[in-house]
């Protein structure tokens, strides 16, 4: 269970990782949007090369980018099927009796392959180089301007970093708990559905209970030391914005200005 | 020698930068019938070593000897089962296990899994609730409503119901207070004792190593380093003082009355008979 590579941060030191967070999550809008200009094929290359630098940079291994993409392929063979299965346009590919597979079927489904492995490319390029506190941090900082509006900034942003501090807490709590019903004769592999049923239900009650038990404690030590969420509070840690990083925007931004040119001239 | 250790490793995280070697190649039978304390500062591998036991943890290297089994690092999850049967495991704070309604259908739980019919099942699950110093009334009651030490024995239930021939327990005293604590150290020797069980204990209370068990194993950095019988293990003052064990008061209060010129038999251990045995030097 420990080695997920989606949305893992990777502790290294490169230029990507000292960047502002607030700039790297808008960044990453920008590039976002960017993979749903309809600039084709040269767009994605274009895009593609950018982002596999940007990834070279921050002296990520390609291996990691190919596991972090691992989950989707599932999705993918599913997507392949349904295309195979509704689209009827292009030319004929195989013929096997009244069963035919078109050449669309296969070209939109690269063509969406290459889409979902650019977007898990630039989140990566994200998560796997801030902290996951700096980037609580980053969204309270940006989502500041809409406070006027009622929204809660900080509360949420204390509300994400509790929830990645406890991911590993409830890793090694369920890991602790399969290992306690294993020794009670638990076989989460083996069995009929009813056992297996009966196998999940023993992790999962033990870790809802355990949860809310953690979420109590939490609660009433945050609020004997005082924490008020609506309270004005400085912060040590600064985030600061430099040179740097208002010319990586500016290149993002121009990357995005054009691609929107290809796809409305080319 | 039913329970051996075999020049066992075992490395966490192996090939990754989080490599760790939690055994270094231990080497240790258990006695069975005993009641055997494991102690050892935090990551000695204590906890490491006593989920070999019963296959939760397969070793790297080397080979583990239980009842006449042979774990070795090659062996499959699939036929690991039946050894889950006769190595009752009982994990630091047990009660977060609990998961069913009622805590006679929690207990029923470990038995059913190895096959036991559900009557039989239910017979064992209320012998054990008494076994272990239960109400019989609880049977019926929600496991989440109970008390911390209720709970707890209610876990501890819920793996002697699959009727275990070694039970091990990984300090099954941690968070109680000091009577529940004794309650649960006269239930394991009683369990010794009247239904022979091998039991192992992983504890930190020398206390408890001194007036409960009969052997000792201390681990240190991975490996074994002392195995004794408890009386040998508290008179060796030299290998005390170098693993840095906390003395039993009982024993260290003998000590200074020794140190001071008091003459005392061997081989007292409780308060009582040191008591006798300095009324004795006293002259009235």
């Amino acid at each position: 269970m420990s080695n997920i590579a989606l949305g893992r941060y990777i502790p290294l030191n490169s230029p990507i990782h000292k960047m502002d967070p607030r700039m790297k999550i808008i960044a990453m809008f920008f590039l976002l949007i960017a993979v749903f200009v309809p600039a084709g094929y040269p767009g994605y290359g274009v895009l593609g090369v950018f982002i596999v630098s940007v990834l070279l940079i921050a002296k990520l291994k390609l291996n990691f980018i190919f596991r972090a993409m691992k989950p989707m392929a599932f999705m993918l063979v599913f997507l392949l099927f349904i295309n195979i299965l509704v689209l009827r346009t292009g030319y004929v590919l195989v013929k096997l009796g009244s069963f035919t597979i078109y050449s669309d079927a296969i070209f939109q489904t690269i063509y969406i392959t290459f889409r979902l492995a650019l977007m898990i490319m630039i989140t990566t390029s994200l998560t796997a180089t801030t902290k996951p506190l700096d980037l609580t941090l980053a969204i309270e900082d940006l989502l500041a301007p809409a406070k006027r509006f009622g929204v809660p900034a900080h509360e949420i942003a204390m509300m994400i970093s509790i929830a990645l501090r406890f991911i590993p807490t409830l890793i090694e709590e369920t890991e602790r708990i399969m290992k306690a019903q294993a020794s009670r004769g638990v076989d989460l592999k083996e069995g009929k559905f009813k056992e297996k049923i009966m196998a999940i239900l023993s992790l999962i009650v033990p870790l809802f209970v355990s949860s809310f038990q953690r979420a109590e404690d939490l609660a009433d030590a945050m609020e004997a030391r005082g924490y008020v969420p609506s309270a004005t509070r400085t912060r040590y840690k600064q985030l600061k914005r430099t040179l740097k990083d208002d010319v990586m925007l500016m290149v993002v931004v121009l990357l995005l200005a054009g691609l929107i040119a290809m796809a409305i001239f080319l | 020698m039913p329970i051996a250790f075999e020049k066992v490793s075992y490395t966490y995280a192996p090939g990754t930068p989080f490599a760790y070697a939690a055994l270094k190649e231990v080497d240790l039978a258990i006695e069975m019938g005993k009641i055997t304390a494991i102690i050892g500062p935090t990551g000695s591998g204590k906890s490491t070593l006593v989920q070999h036991l019963n296959a939760l943890l397969l070793p790297s290297d080397g080979q583990v000897l239980v009842l006449d089994r042979i774990i070795t690092h090659a062996d499959k999850p699939k036929q690991l089962k039946s050894l889950r049967k006769n190595v009752g495991l009982v994990f630091q704070f047990p009660e977060y296990q609990l998961f069913e309604e009622t805590v006679l259908k929690d207990v029923m739980f470990g038995p059913l899994n190895f096959g036991v019919s559900e009557e039989e099942a239910k017979k064992r699950a209320l012998e054990t609730l008494n076994v272990v110093g239960l109400d019989p009334m609880i049977a019926s009651k929600s496991p989440l409503d109970l008390s911390g030490g209720q709970k707890r024995r209610i876990a501890i239930a819920g793996i002697l119901a699959i009727d275990p021939k070694v039970l091990v327990l990984d300090e099954p005293t941690a968070g109680l207070d000091p009577q529940g604590s004794k309650a649960m150290m006269q239930l394991f020797t009683a369990l010794n004792r009247k239904y022979e069980k091998t039991v192992l204990i992983v504890t930190h209370d020398m206390e408890h190593v001194l007036n409960y068990c009969d052997n000792v194993v201390v681990m240190r950095e991975g490996k074994c380093a002392a195995h004794q019988t408890v009386k040998e293990f508290f008179n060796d003052g030299k290998l005390l003082h170098e693993l840095d064990i906390n003395v039993p008061n009982v024993l260290r209060f003998k000590e200074k009355m020794i140190q001071s010129g008091m003459e005392l038999p061997e081989g007292i251990t409780d308060i009582p008979s040191l008591a006798k045995a300095i009324a004795g030097r006293i002259k009235p």
